[in-house]
């Protein structure tokens, strides 16, 4: 085959992926809004996603909120503006780092958890058996793992911010002595609740990312064990590099209201 | 009129002309298929005949590329998602490896067609309460033999408890129509010859059932068959009683139920 013919067809496999993407989370959403609705599945991925994903999510911003205190510290120190550390960090978590690093931690754990659980029913034909039941695998499977993402990513996202700030305040007050009063008064004064609150627009829609990947690609799974580890290194990569770049155009998009 | 006859007056699955390609590669090829109420109907043909393709064209889960596809009364080409999900409630299927939830235990799994849709009576579907499930998932396990068993996870299951497993799930909502998609592989001869006696028992227990088997081993097919039909090349090559399979002349037929290497079958 030569390069353009090579060419033509990578592009035409990859439209093809893309809509057959577009096409399977919409069937997803409209699943997801027809009864029954189903709580109790509902329930059992929040809790996956969310209260399962705790320790790794504490742990990461405990780390990124010391760390970035020391990285402050180095710079403000040389022209003596110290007491902006706080406010600085804040931001910086609230807009970005939160938002960007959860995802990323819950793509790992939980895209590639959902991709290889769907993709190994899909290889043993157990979601053939959801259909032979008259069951609608896409209500059943798929949409409490999208709605649970949407709901429990942006939850840890604040936990994240919460725990990244205390890490810096022990790093920043604690250990380089830098005046309490004027790193509380720096945050309040610098993060505003717009910073917050996109930050959480962020969150959900990387949630609702690396869900939908991972179901997908799980969903459309094939060929036995080779298929499920396939599907969930897809699943992680395809997630992660979507959550990075669609974090620019969120940006592009909250930053002015958040100006505003 | 009889039960038996009204049974037999029924109509059951009937295929005609159905052809399917997948790419280039033409695996149905107008397929006619009789499957009479209250009868097991057998298919045979070497793996890679499109035996499975044809069971779910059956179950709708494909759609044909011409040909038609009856379920008792209903033309499943004319028929919406929602409309053919309604034909899919009286449909029970059991896999070719169970295809049990593994997220589940076996009770559960045996429960779940109960817990998601009731049980049908004549004015339709009605939920169950938790003991009237228990009581039914206790029988249906009773009835494959494996009573105690419903706290088990099916991964402690061997191959033959997990198809068991699998025909008590098909079973508790009590369908009008039963595939199997080859049963027995992988089993050994007498676990083999267990879910066939299973199988025609479940038939001889439940005459308004309409079961069809897919299948490559003759023998279980000698057992439990009321018809075969033999795919070969994307057709229904034969179709008659077991006897009349035993005494073909069809050199195709006799070289499949012999087993042999020689013939116009090539390897």
């Amino acid at each position: 085959m030569n390069p353009v013919s090579a060419l033509g067809h990578s592009i035409i496999a990859w439209v093809e992926a893309f809509g057959g993407y577009l096409q399977f989370v919409g069937r997803a959403g409209v699943s997801g809004l027809l009864p029954p609705y189903r709580t109790r599945l509902l329930l059992k991925h929040m809790h996956f996603v969310g209260v399962q994903s705790l320790t790794i999510v504490i742990i990461t911003g405990l780390f990124t909120g010391m760390v970035f205190a020391i990285q402050a510290e180095i710079g403000f120190s040389q022209f003596g503006a110290n007491g902006l550390i706080g406010g600085i960090v804040a931001l910086s978590l609230t807009r970005e780092l939160s938002p960007v690093l959860t995802a990323l931690m819950v793509n790992g754990r939980v895209g590639s958890s959902m991709a290889a659980e769907l993709g190994t029913m899909r290889v043993t034909e157990q979601i053939d058996a959801l259909e032979s039941m008259a069951i609608d695998p896409l209500q059943y499977l798929v949409a409490p793992r999208l709605l649970a993402a949407v709901i429990m990513v942006p939850a840890l996202n604040m936990i994240f911010n919460l725990i990244g700030l205390a890490g810096c305040w022990y790093v920043a007050v604690k250990q380089l002595r830098v005046p309490e009063g004027g790193f509380w008064d720096r945050i309040w004064w610098y993060v505003d609740a717009d910073d917050i609150v996109g930050g959480c627009i962020k969150a959900a829609v990387f949630g609702f990312i690396l869900a939908s990947v991972g179901c997908y690609q799980g969903f459309t799974t094939r060929g036995g064990a080779e298929g499920v580890g396939r599907a969930t290194t897809t699943a992680v990569v395809v997630a992660g590099v979507l959550i990075l770049t669609g974090d620019y155009f969120l940006t592009r998009i909250l930053a002015p209201l958040s100006v505003g | 009129m009889r039960a038996t006859d009204e049974v037999a007056a029924a109509p059951g699955i009937h295929v005609q002309g159905i052809k399917k390609s997948f790419g280039t590669q033409v695996v149905l090829d107008g397929v006619d298929l009789e499957v009479p109420r209250g009868h097991i109907t057998v298919v045979i043909g070497r793996s890679g005949t499109g035996k499975s393709v044809l069971l779910k064209h059956v179950m709708g889960l494909l759609r044909p590329d011409a040909g038609t596809i009856r379920v008792g009364d209903d033309d499943l080409a004319t028929l919406g998602p929602r409309a053919l999900r309604q034909v899919r409630f009286r449909f029970g299927m059991v896999f070719q490896h169970a295809a049990l939830f593994d997220s589940m235990d076996v009770y559960e799994n045996v429960a779940f067609p109960l817990r998601e849709h009731g049980f049908k009576t004549a004015a339709g579907q009605r939920k169950m309460r938790e003991p009237e499930i228990k009581a039914r998932v206790e029988e249906m396990l009773g009835a494959v033999g494996l009573t105690g068993v419903g706290a088990k996870g099916v991964s402690e299951l061997s191959g033959g408890m997990r198809k068991r497993v699998g025909l008590a799930r098909a079973l508790v909502r009590d369908p009008e129509f039963l595939l199997y998609d080859e049963p027995t592989t992988g089993l050994d001869p007498i676990m083999t010859a267990q879910i066939d006696n299973l199988i025609r028992g479940t038939q001889d227990r439940n005459p308004g059932i309409t079961s069809l088997v897919i299948s490559h081993d003759m023998a279980a097919t000698f057992r439990i068959a009321d018809h075969v039909a033999m795919l070969y090349e994307g057709r229904v090559r034969l179709y008659g009683t077991p006897e009349e399979f035993r005494h073909t002349d069809d050199p195709v037929v006799r070289q499949f139920v012999e087993g042999r290497l020689d013939g116009p079958i090539t390897v």
